[in-house]
C-alpha cells in the first residue's frame, strides 16, 4: 500500500476528478462552473505530490489506485471533449444562422454579451 | 354596436385561442415522461388593431412550434453509436477472453507445463514405459487443448455471425417502422408530437447498431442512411441489409480458412469495409479482425494454429531426429503429433498425438557424436525454457507467446470496458443536454399554466364588462313607457 498521505491525495484527487464527471453529465451553466472549481482542485492535489509520482509507480500497492485516478481522467477529458464539440458544433449552427457566413466560407463569429455569474 | 360586438368576439376568439394552448400544455405535462417526448409550444398571432377601421385586435392560434433540436438529437445518436460499439466489444472479447486460462490451472497453459514436466521426468529414466506412458498421456492433453481452445473460439466466431444476423433483422424492422411512420406523415400527420417521438426513439434504437444519419425531407418524411451513403428509409420505402460471407480467394495463403463476415446493402453492395461503428461495426470487426488474429483467414495462420504448428513439429522433428534404440541397426523415432498440413488455420483444431505411436516408439536416444542415451527427452524437456532460436516463437517460449495471447485479449477487454464506462457516461451527457433543450420541464408548464389562467380570468372579466356595456346600451336605447 502507499503511504498514508499519498493514498489520501490520490483518493482526494480521485474524487475531484469523479465529482467533476458527474457535474459534465449534466452540463448547466451552474453544473459547468462547478465543475471548473472541481477540476482545479483536483489539479492541485495531483500537483501537490507530482514529486512523489515515481515512488507511487514504483508502488504495487498503488497501481490500482493510479490506474482508477487515470480511468476518471481519461473519463473527464473524453466528456470536456464531447461538450465542447457539442457546443463548437452548435456555434457554428447559430453562427450561420445569425449572421451567415464569412468571406472564407466559414460560420460567421456569434457576437454574445457576457455572461455574470453571482456567489454568495 | 357593431364595435361592441366585434370586442366581445376578440375576446371570445382569445378564449378560445386559450382553450387550445392549454391543449398543448396539457399535453406536454401528459408525456413528460415519454422517450423521445419534445414539449411543443402553442405560439400566438396578434391580430390587426385599429379600432378607427374596426379591428379590434386580440390573438389568433399561429402554429405549434416544436423544441426539437435536430442537432442535439445527432448528438445523442452520435454517441449511442459509440455506446452500441463499446458493448459489443464487451460482449464479444469476454467470451473470447474465456477461452484463455492464465491461471496455469488449466488449458493450453496448465498441459504446456504438464508435458514439460513429463519430458524432463522421461528424461531422468528414458527406459521407463511409465514415463514414456505419462509423456503420450499429456502430449494427449496438450491437443485436447488445442482442440478445445481452437473449437471455442471458433463457436465465438460462429455467435457472432448469428449476433450479425440478429443485429441486421433489427435494422430491417426499425427501417420498416421509420418507413410506416413517413407513410402517415405523407397521410398527413406531419405535426403529430406522439409521432414524432416515436420516429426519434427508432433513430435512437437504431443509432445503437450503426452510425445513421437522418435527415428530415421537405414534405415532411424522414430519409435514413446507414454511413453516410447507404439508403435504409426513403420515403415509405424501407431498404433490407443483409449479411453474407466472403470466402478467401483461390490464390491466397490459405484459401481453405473461414470465410469472413460481410454486410450487404438491399442492391447486394458490400458495405463492409465502410460499417466501422456500432454493434455492426464491431461484429465485423470481431469476426473479419479479432478472431482471425487467433484462428487465422485467408492471408495468416492465426497465432493458435502458429503455436499450434511450431510446437508439434519441433516436438516431432527433435523425435524423428533421435533413436529409439541404438541397435544395431538404430532404429529411428516416430513423430508424437499430426495435424492437417494442408490448412494452416485448422492445426490448432486437428491437433492429436499420433494414432499408432506406442510408448516406447518415444525416441529418446540422441544419435550424436556423442550419443546420448536421454538425449532428446532432455532437449524436449527443454522447451520450457528455450536457449535456441529455433524453440522459440518470436523471441519467447510456447509457454511465453501463449501468455501473450491471453495478455492481449486481456487488454483489448480492459481498453473496451474503460471504453464503455466512458460511453455510458458521455450517452447520459448528450441525454442531459437534449433534454434540457428539448425535454418537458414541469416548472416551465406550471408557468405558462399560469399566464395563461391570468390571461384567461383578464379576458372572462372583458367580455363580462362587454356584456353588461351592451346591456347598458340596449337599455339607454330601449324607449321608456
Amino acid at each position: 500500500m502507499p503511504a498514508a498521505p499519498v493514498a489520501e491525495r490520490l483518493v482526494a484527487a480521485q474524487w475531484e476528478v469523479k465529482r467533476a464527471c458527474n457535474l459534465l453529465i449534466a452540463p448547466t451553466p451552474e453544473a459547468l462552473d462547478n465543475c471548473q472549481d472541481a477540476l482545479t482542485r483536483a489539479v492541485s492535489a495531483l500537483t501537490e505530490f507530482r514529486s512523489q509520482c515515481l515512488e507511487v509507480l514504483a508502488d504495487p500497492g498503488a497501481r490500482p489506485m493510479v490506474d482508477a485516478l487515470r480511468a476518471e481522467i481519461l473519463r473527464a477529458g473524453r466528456l470536456l471533449q464531447n461538450l465542447a464539440g457539442f457546443y463548437r458544433g452548435w456555434e457554428r449552427i447559430l453562427g450561420t444562422m445569425s449572421a451567415g457566413y464569412t468571406a472564407g466560407g466559414d460560420p460567421a463569429p456569434v457576437a454574445r454579451i457576457g455572461r455574470f455569474c453571482c456567489r454568495g | 354596436m357593431p364595435s361592441l360586438t366585434a370586442t366581445m368576439m376578440t375576446a371570445s376568439n382569445a378564449l378560445d385561442a386559450i382553450n387550445q394552448a392549454l391543449d398543448v400544455v396539457q399535453n406536454n405535462v401528459a408525456n413528460a415522461s415519454t422517450p423521445d417526448y419534445a414539449a411543443q409550444t402553442q405560439s400566438f398571432d396578434a391580430m390587426q388593431f385599429d379600432p378607427a377601421q374596426g379591428f379590434t385586435g386580440g390573438v389568433a392560434l399561429a402554429q405549434i412550434v416544436s423544441s426539437r433540436d435536430e442537432y442535439a438529437e445527432q448528438t445523442v445518436q452520435q454517441q449511442t453509436t459509440l455506446l452500441g460499439q463499446a458493448q459489443q466489444d464487451v460482449t464479444s472479447l469476454t467470451a473470447i477472453q474465456s477461452q484463455f486460462d492464465v491461471t496455469g490451472s488449466s488449458g493450453i497453459s496448465a498441459a504446456f507445463n504438464n508435458l514439460f514436466s513429463a519430458f524432463s521426468a522421461w528424461g531422468q529414466t528414458p527406459a521407463s514405459t511409465v514415463a514414456q506412458q505419462d509423456v503420450i498421456e499429456q502430449a494427449n492433453n496438450v491437443a485436447s487443448a488445442f482442440q478445445q481452445t481452437a473449437a471455442g473460439l471458433a463457436a465465438v466466431a460462429q455467435s457472432t455471425g448469428q449476433q450479425l444476423q440478429d443485429t441486421v433483422t433489427n435494422v430491417n424492422q426499425l427501417a420498416t417502422q421509420l418507413a410506416g411512420y413517413n407513410q402517415e406523415i405523407m397521410s398527413g400527420d406531419q405535426d403529430d408530437a406522439g409521432l414524432d417521438a416515436q420516429i426519434h426513439s427508432a433513430f435512437d434504437q437504431l443509432s445503437n447498431d450503426g452510425g445513421i444519419s437522418a435527415t428530415q425531407q421537405s414534405d415532411g418524411t424522414w430519409t435514413v442512411l446507414l454511413n453516410g451513403q447507404t439508403p435504409l428509409v426513403l420515403g415509405s420505402q424501407a431498404f433490407a441489409l443483409s449479411t453474407g460471407t466472403v470466402s478467401p480467394s483461390p490464390t491466397s495463403a490459405n484459401p481453405n480458412a473461414p470465410p469472413h463476415l460481410s454486410l450487404l446493402a438491399y442492391d447486394g453492395t458490400d458495405i463492409t469495409a465502410d460499417t466501422t461503428s456500432g454493434q455492426l461495426g464491431s461484429l465485423l470487426n470481431t469476426a473479419n479482425t479479432v478472431l482471425p488474429n487467433y484462428l487465422g483467414d485467408g492471408n495468416q495462420a492465426g497465432s493458435l494454429n502458429i503455436l499450434a504448428q511450431s510446437f508439434a513439429s519441433n516436438v516431432n522433428s527433435l523425435l524423428t531426429n533421435g533413436n529409439q534404440s541404438d541397435g544395431p541397426p538404430p532404429v529411428a523415432g516416430v513423430p508424437l503429433f499430426t495435424y492437417d498440413t494442408t490448412n494452416a488455420t485448422d492445426v490448432a483444431q486437428s491437433l492429436q498425438v499420433s494414432s499408432t505411436i506406442t510408448p516406447n516408439q518415444l525416441a529418446a536416444i540422441s544419435p550424436g557424436p556423442p550419443e546420448v542415451s536421454n538425449g532428446v527427452a532432455l532437449a524436449l524437456s527443454q522447451l520450457a525454457n528455450p536457449t535456441s532460436a529455433s524453440d522459440e516463437i518470436n523471441g519467447l517460449s510456447y509457454t511465453q507467446y501463449y501468455a501473450g495471447m491471453a495478455a492481449n485479449v486481456g487488454t483489448l477487454l480492459d481498453n473496451a470496458n474503460a471504453s464503455l464506462s466512458t460511453q455510458q457516461s458521455a450517452v447520459a451527457q448528450a441525454q442531459n443536454v437534449r433534454q434540457q433543450i428539448s425535454g418537458v420541464s414541469l416548472d416551465t408548464e406550471a408557468t405558462i399554466l399560469i399566464q395563461f389562467q391570468q390571461a384567461y380570468e383578464a379576458n372572462s372579466k372583458l367580455i363580462s364588462v362587454l356584456d353588461q356595456l351592451t346591456e347598458d346600451t340596449m337599455n339607454m336605447l330601449t324607449p321608456t313607457s
